[in-house]
């Protein structure tokens, strides 16, 4: 197997129907992309509750984190229907307030400054997360 | 068609550019081009809920958008017992645009944005012509 | 076992050492047991005529004793091509079988020489098996590597590969074609499949179409040398089979050998091919 060992899995919410979901899913790929490249793997919750092996697979070996738009926790209900335990959850909602997550789902052509800095804050928390179970594990 | 809005489900799949088509599209049919005909469904919220919230969908006319071969979001509806009336797919939009680039699973170019914008209309087209024929007849 | 012939056999019938003597006794049982004709190496030196129609109509199996290789050396001046090859020390040494020094096969030799007529045979039953289009088998099983979320897939048996990451499975002098895991996974959606045309006639390496994604054009280059005898029409309209299973569904053309004997010295079998994947998936991100 490659060198797998040291990585996380983030399964983030893609919540269609609120904005809460469209930060999750930037949040995700911009941890993926720019702050901790190489580091983790997303693994896609559409792919995961249709039977994706691969994603299930590395979430059953692997410790993943749930990333959830909203505090109806689906990214972890899934895991832990099909895979496994998470090893942590991190909720939008609970970093950018409730209202603001459950507002209407938003379209990237129409992302604003304000967006980015909730993509930022979230992505802060998910980093210390990432630390976490890092350092739980040395 | 009954007079209930239509549901519009994208696969959403975060690892490649079609996810974010998908997303894109079903965002811009049910806000945009058919907000009192269509509506997007959190469709993992669906699948993972309980019996109630099944009910959203186990039943009702969907509308499915996929981003390739795996067909989630087909899957995924089938599986919440939601009618496809129709299935699309983002692939196929792409092809239409051969050798050009249409961006990543965060953003999207000119040219992605332009898929986007010509299977939403096609989307939106076939929706109001069910619901004028609905209407007429 | 009732078979129509399947080879013309061309052994080398050498008498100055034991690896000779099972040279000739393979290719005595072959075509009692399978139907194949023999050409006595001999009389084919010095009269062609007899022999040229028998070598041109069935795939032409050279016997060789041993490593100076005479029948191959016949078959070469005479331009044949050669179907399939088979080096009796060298399958000894493979076998794990001493080849004594009398020129009279004791029981061990004559066990020998059954072993590589059932190899011939199970071979044989491969090409004879049924499936919808050319007797290719329908699945494989493979060994797994995993990197990061991804599983890459390389069947272990039969397959030889080249370092562009193509692949050929050979049945007889037929050959069916396709890519490896690492290029669909690489590629990410296939979209278009570009194929070769039905009887071009291609040398190891050459070109045989290619296949498209959104990310890049991938020209497939072919493994071995022969002639195109079918593409996968299916992926003309549903490209994505390649993604879904490149080894079965997302074959990609059959093609006649013609040259496979030389071919095979430039292909990678399992052992080797698998190693460069692995380096390759590791430094990509996929």
């Amino acid at each position: 197997m490659a060198e797998t060992k040291n990585k996380i899995g983030v399964l983030s919410c893609t919540g269609e129907d609120c904005l809460g979901g469209t930060i999750s899913r930037l949040a995700t790929r911009k941890l993926m992309e720019k702050v901790r490249p190489g580091e983790t793997v997303t693994l896609c919750l559409p792919l995961f509750l249709a039977g994706g092996e691969e994603e299930r697979t590395f979430a059953q070996v692997h410790p993943t984190i749930a990333l959830e738009g909203c505090d109806k926790c689906c990214a972890k209900k899934a895991t832990e229907k099909y895979s496994a335990p998470v090893c942590d959850v991190l909720i939008v909602s609970d970093i950018i307030g409730k209202d603001v997550a459950e507002s209407k789902a938003l379209s990237t052509r129409y992302l604003t400054e304000e967006h980015n800095d909730m993509v930022d804050k979230v992505v802060d928390e998910l980093v210390k997360k990432i630390d976490k179970i890092d350092s739980d594990r040395k | 068609m009954s007079d209930e809005k239509i549901k519009v489900i994208p696969c959403s799949g975060i690892g490649k550019v079609f996810g974010l088509i998908t997303r894109e599209v079903a965002l811009r049919v049910a806000n945009e081009l058919c907000p009192e005909d269509a509506e997007t469904l959190c469709l993992s919220y669906v699948v993972t809920g309980d019996d109630e919230v099944k009910q959203k969908i186990e039943g009702h006319n969907c509308i499915t958008i996929d981003g390739c071969a795996t067909k989630c979001a087909a899957k995924n509806v089938a599986y919440a017992g939601g009618i496809i009336k129709d299935q699309y797919s983002a692939t196929e939009a792409y092809k239409n645009h051969r050798g050009e680039y249409g961006g990543t699973a965060t953003i999207l170019t000119d040219a992605g944005w332009q898929m986007v914008d010509e299977l939403s209309e096609k989307i939106a087209d076939k929706i109001k012509n069910e619901r004028g024929d609905k209407n007429n007849g | 076992m009732e078979m129509s012939k399947f080879y013309t056999v061309l052994p080398c019938n050498g008498l100055d050492k034991c690896a000779g003597c099972v040279a000739r006794e393979l290719a005595i049982k072959l075509a009692t047991e399978t139907n194949s004709e023999i050409i006595c190496p001999v009389l084919y030196r010095v009269a062609d005529s007899r022999y040229n129609e028998i070598a041109a109509k069935n795939p032409l199996l050279v016997i060789d004793g041993c490593a100076t290789r005479c029948a191959s050396k016949l078959a070469a001046e005479k331009g044949l091509k050669i179907a399939k090859k088979i080096t009796v020390t060298e399958e000894a040494k493979r076998k794990n079988v001493k080849l004594g020094t009398s020129l009279r096969l004791n029981e061990d030799e004559n066990l020998f020489v059954n072993a590589l007529i059932k190899d011939l045979l199970t071979e044989e039953k491969k090409i004879r098996t049924e499936d919808t289009t050319t007797g290719f088998p329908e699945t494989f099983e493979y060994e797994l590597y995993h990197k990061d979320k991804f599983i890459f897939r390389v069947p272990k048996e039969g397959f030889y590969y080249t370092e562009n990451d193509t692949w050929a499975y050979v049945i007889g002098n037929k050959a069916r074609i396709g890519v490896t895991d690492f290029v669909q996974k690489s590629l990410s959606d296939i979209l278009f499949f570009s194929p070769a045309t039905i009887g071009a006639e291609v040398e190891q390496f050459d070109d045989l179409g290619n296949i498209e994604s959104g990310k890049a054009v991938f020209e497939i280059i072919s493994p071995v040398t022969g002639k195109v005898t079918a593409i996968n029409e299916t992926l003309l309209e549903s490209p994505e089979l390649i993604n879904i299973n490149p080894y079965e569904k997302g074959w990609l053309a059959e093609l006649v050998l013609t040259n496979f004997e030389e071919d095979k010295e430039l292909l990678l079998d399992f052992d080797h091919y698998y190693p460069i994947m692995q380096r390759k998936v590791d430094e990509f991100d996929v």
